[in-house]
């Protein structure tokens, strides 16, 4: 074939710069550390780098989230431990003040302790994170949520909004609680109804907190969840005998009778700790109608004549108010054995009350917990994926450094070989012997 | 004889000189591009009759002819102007390949960093510094969105400056074969005596026009060529030359058009007609990789500050308003045709950035019907009356009356990156909080519980007052008080949603009979995240392309498709460039001056200059021989 002289020198020149062309990129992959230097390189390797990425970054978002998540939960954990902490403190000190041989001085120095107990506990409710927010405010965290503008009296100013953070793509925890729920929705008495005696009673009748026998029978319609138990002492009779009666004070109807109160003598027979059931017990009961209100609750000591017990719903009552009624009892406790009856009903409530209170302040700390053990479980599931994604990435857009090093070489000797075989073919001339 | 001998020896000699001229010319131009190698023609004379039989008379040099073929150079233009078409091509596409997906640079960590910050304010929401970061980032991403599209429009200019330079090369070149055209018909150039360097000059004229725009010739009779460039357009027709002109677009201004100087009026020619080479390569790289581009980055950012901003109308504020805009809002950009004739104006308004394409549009007003044209795929709607919704944009007539055959360029997309801003400066109207709140009565006796509310639409908001779900057992249904409109009763269902005016709540577990609960303002939330967590998780919803792709990954998309492009035609290059080298090779080989080869025609001619000078020599020897004779 015959070549041209302009030929040889083009494709010599072309394959010099193919090589060199080589050349330089392999030398731009080996600098960067890259295979994909430009998304033509590897379309869908370049989109689906972006798309990797991306997820990788949400992912270490995620991460920083359960970080902050961890660390704000951990602050409502604290003051949730102080706050259990002081519930039990303040238990004790009640247990104490049951004491009967106290005097009233002593009383009176329990008092004090449980008025700063008190003041504690305001604290606690009112704890604030490292921002100067308020932990249990709800939304809004620069309002103090709870507030005593009358002594005994506290109240809540903020919502029941509770803040959340995304831990992961599909999972947002709650990093706070509402003061409300923590500090207020606390039901009284045995949490269906609650016990108490007539601040009038001259006897010694202590009353218990009941029991709910069955709830269906409590919540059923026309229950009217209000009555009075009502006992009447014979002290004609040797020994005194006391009977009693329970009234619905709602329709104002004697259970036993079936008709309207009357005066004693009635028709249940009283016994120290017994159990007086609101249902019908015939004899001796005389109602025509059948009834049963699925509760029980029993009392113990003498009542005296007129006594009586009044038995309502339960209702929601905050902490700072069970606090402060104990220590309105505690503080005006007066000797013999009237004071000693009242002081010991006001500690069963106030035992009850306080009850309540840590059971759902342990419900608020074991949901924190819950939580707690979900963010650390989260965390850690972000560190797996993120070393995933990272390595998705790696093989994606990193170099093979073996192969590309090879590559180099290779293409390089090629290049020495083009170069030294162009030289010495060029130097072929006819021209050099004439 | 002797007079014989010595014409025969003469003509010999002038054959050598001949030969020796053809080659030195040959030497001379090895390295003149569009050479192609001569050689001299000679043919032995009518011999003498004489009774002894037929006696030579020596040669005659009958043409000088070049080794030309008009095959093997067709197959040369072909190749290279789809090479230059390529080349151009890829030229371009690499800058924006380079743009994109740069770790660096592009776009994918701005966004990946905005959201980062939306995220700090979702579990910071009281944080002045938190919100100001984050405003910062949505500046920073902005600012990105912009950077890269002024890159993109740079592009585009860069694109108009060439094309305008091109036209006019192409306008120097044809007038350059029309003159060559011109010195060959003078010339004397004729089918036996052609003037080969002229024709040499010519055939490198059209390859010159060729690696610029497609070019085909046809021979004339009298040896002149008609030049048609593209797919047929007449561009020298012999001595006469038609002018390209270059002038900004009626229809789009931003882009820079071709068109035919024809008595003194503009004709415009469409870019599938002016294929192949630098200039076709230029006009595809705008049609079929920069405007899907530029549109498709265009209709992230639209989707992203159109969602955005739904959802942070839907927020509240630090100061207790309802939130505003974060980003300014998207809007699409109507161009009424320069030359329209009627009065109609056009107006489109972004009624579903979910449904958004990545192509411009065009409504022709013809024959009463509004005819608009998808431009990325050319499919057609005729409406008889506008408004009308075509892929989620509102063409409207906003004022005056369209003339038949106006029409107008709507580009829902081109230039919202250019123009997307961040509104909002002050830390306090990032609207991180939701508007309403919820609560359940604390004296509630069942365990109801109310969720945080969901808010759809701020159309009933803020609210005149506390609305409160009361509920009553006995109809097992939430009555509403306070809601204006009013609304409900709702019969509960656990976990099921309650919703009226744009709320929506849902209440889990057992209420008690005349249980309560509020949904009311918001006021004071300033730790309140709810609608922050809703914008941070705009990051992952499918909002872009009825709800194919997340901004991310539409952004991706846009990165694999110019990747793909690029990679594509690269491919192509390539191999064009090898198809050219082969072409040029078997070209070269047939035409190429091969130096060697003329160097052994140099000692050949001179050997035969030699030779005859011997045959004189010897003539003169043999007339000396005659003339001792007579002595």
């Amino acid at each position: 074939m015959r070549v041209s002289t302009t030929t040889m020198f083009e494709q010599g020149v072309f394959n010099l710069q193919r090589g060199q062309a080589l050349l330089i990129k392999g030398q731009e992959q080996l600098s960067t550390g890259r295979r994909v230097l430009t998304p033509a390189d590897d379309p869908v390797a370049a989109a689906r780098t972006l798309e990797v990425s991306q997820s990788k970054a949400i992912n270490e978002q995620y991460a920083r989230n359960a970080d902050s998540a961890t660390a704000s939960i951990g602050l409502e954990e604290n003051a949730l431990a102080r706050y259990t902490g002081l519930i039990q403190d303040i238990k004790t000190l009640a247990v104490n003040a049951g004491d009967g041989t106290l005097t009233s001085t002593d009383l009176k120095t329990l008092g004090t302790e449980l008025r700063g107990r008190y003041a504690e506990l305001l604290g606690v409710a009112n704890s604030t994170d490292s921002n100067g927010l308020y932990l249990f405010s709800g939304y809004q965290g620069t309002t103090q949520p709870f507030s005593e503008n009358v002594p005994g009296a506290v109240v809540y100013n903020g919502d029941q909004g509770q803040r959340l953070i995304q831990i992961d793509a599909g999972r947002q925890v709650a990093v706070s609680d509402a003061g409300s729920d923590v500090f207020q929705r606390i039901r009284t008495g045995n949490s269906v109804f609650e016990t108490s005696v007539d601040p009038a009673n001259i006897g010694t009748g202590i009353v218990t907190k009941g029991v709910v026998r069955d709830v269906a029978a409590w919540n059923a319609a026309g229950n009217p969840q209000n009555f009075e138990v009502r006992f009447f002492v014979d002290s004609t009779s040797v020994p005194p005998s006391t009977t009693y009666d329970i009234v619905d004070t709602v329709n104002n109807l004697s259970l036993t009778t079936g008709a309207a109160p009357a005066a004693g003598p009635y028709l249940r027979t009283y016994q120290d700790g017994a159990t007086i059931s609101l249902a019908r017990q015939a004899p001796p009961d005389t109602n025509g109608t059948a009834f049963d209100y699925g509760i029980d609750l029993s009392v113990t000591g003498a009542p005296a004549n007129g006594d009586s017990v009044t038995v309502v719903p339960s209702t929601n009552e905050d902490v700072f108010a069970s606090v402060y009624q104990l220590i309105q009892a505690v503080e005006s406790a007066t000797p013999g054995a009237k004071g000693n009856t009242q002081l010991a009903n006001a500690l069963n409530s106030a035992h009850n009350s306080l009850d309540n209170a840590l059971d759902v302040a342990l419900t608020v700390r074991a949901s924190v917990g819950a939580r707690t053990k979900e963010i650390q479980t989260s965390r850690s599931n972000s560190d797996d994926l993120g070393l995933q994604f990272e390595t998705t990435l790696g093989a994606l857009q990193d170099l093979d450094y073996a192969k590309a090093i090879s590559d180099l070489t290779f293409n390089q000797v090629a290049l020495q070989a083009a170069q030294k075989s162009f030289v010495q073919i060029q130097g072929l001339s006819l021209f050099n012997y004439l | 004889m002797t007079s014989g001998i010595f014409s025969i020896g003469v003509s010999g000699l002038n054959a050598a000189q001949a030969g020796l001229l053809t080659t030195s010319h040959n030497i001379a131009n090895a390295a003149t591009d569009g050479f192609t190698r001569q050689t001299t023609i000679q043919s032995n004379r009518d011999p003498q009759f004489t009774g002894s039989g037929f006696f030579g008379q020596g040669v005659d040099v009958t043409t000088v002819r070049r080794l030309y073929s008009q095959f093997l150079d067709t197959q040369v233009l072909t190749a290279q102007t789809q090479a230059s078409y390529l080349d151009s091509f890829v030229a371009q596409a690499q800058q924006i390949d380079n743009l994109l997906a740069d770790p660096s640079s592009g776009l994918s960590p701005a966004l990946q960093s905005f959201f980062s910050g939306v995220q700090d304010v979702a579990a910071n929401p009281a944080s002045a510094p938190s919100r100001q970061s984050m405003i910062s980032l949505g500046q920073a991403l902005v600012s990105r969105f912009q950077a890269i599209d002024t890159r993109l429009s740079e592009i585009r200019e860069g694109i108009n400056t060439e094309v305008a330079g091109v036209v006019k090369q192409i306008n120097t070149i044809a007038s350059g074969i029309a003159s060559v055209n011109r010195q060959i018909v003078n010339s004397g150039n004729s089918e036996a005596l052609p003037a080969n360097d002229l024709m040499d000059q010519r055939d490198k004229l059209v390859a010159d026009l060729n690696k610029l725009v497609r070019a085909n010739v046809v021979t004339q009779s009298d040896g002149t060529y008609n030049v048609f460039i593209g797919t047929g357009q007449s561009l020298v027709v012999g001595t006469q030359t038609l002018t390209l002109t270059s002038g900004r677009s009626t229809e789009d201004p931003s882009n820079i058009e071709i068109g035919y100087l024809i008595g003194g009026s503009t004709v415009t020619l469409p870019p599938s007609s002016l294929q192949g080479g630098q200039l076709g390569g230029l006009l595809s790289f705008r049609e079929q990789t920069l405007d899907p581009a530029q549109n498709e980055f265009g209709r992230v950012a639209t989707v992203l500050a159109q969602t955005f901003n739904d959802q942070h109308r839907l927020g509240q504020d630090l100061n207790g308003a309802l939130g505003g805009n974060f980003f300014s809002p998207p809007a699409a950009v109507v161009q009424s045709r320069t030359n329209n004739a009627g009065t109609g104006v056009i107006s489109a308004t972004l009624a579903n950035v979910g449904q958004l394409t990545a192509s411009d549009y065009r409504v022709t007003f013809s024959g009463g019907n509004y005819l608009v044209t998808r431009l990325s795929d050319d499919t057609q709607q005729s409406f008889a009356a506008l408004p009308q919704t075509v892929d989620g944009v509102t063409l409207a007539l906003a004022s005056g009356v369209p003339a038949n055959g106006d029409s107008f360029l709507i580009q829902p997309t081109r230039y919202a990156a250019r123009d997307v801003r961040v509104t909002v400066s002050d830390t306090a109207l990032v609207a991180a909080a939701a508007p309403v709140r919820t609560a359940g009565t604390l004296a509630n006796g069942g365990t109801g519980k109310i969720s945080a509310g969901i808010v759809s639409s701020i159309a009933n908001l803020p609210l005149p007052g506390a609305v409160t779900l009361t509920y009553a057992q006995s109809t097992n249904q939430f009555t509403v008080t306070g809601a204006a409109p009013a609304a409900g009763p709702f019969t509960y269902t656990n976990g099921s949603a309650i919703a009226f005016n744009g709320l929506s709540v849902t209440v889990t577990g057992t209420p008690a009979d005349g249980d309560t609960f509020t949904i009311a303002n918001n006021t004071a939330g300033v730790a309140d995240n709810r609608n922050a967590l809703l914008l941070a998780q705009l990051q992952t919803v499918q909002t872009v392309a009825n709800g194919s792709a997340n901004y991310q990954s539409a952004y991706s998309q846009l990165v694999s498709n110019v990747g793909n492009d690029t990679r594509e035609v690269k491919v192509q290059s390539t191999a064009q460039d090898a198809l050219v080298q082969q072409t040029r090779a078997a070209q070269q080989s047939f035409s190429g001056v091969n130096l060697d080869e003329e160097a052994a025609n140099l000692i050949r001619f001179q050997q035969a200059y030699q030779a005859s000078g011997k045959v004189l020599q010897i003539a003169s020897t043999l007339f000396d021989t005659l003339l001792q004779l007579g002595q």
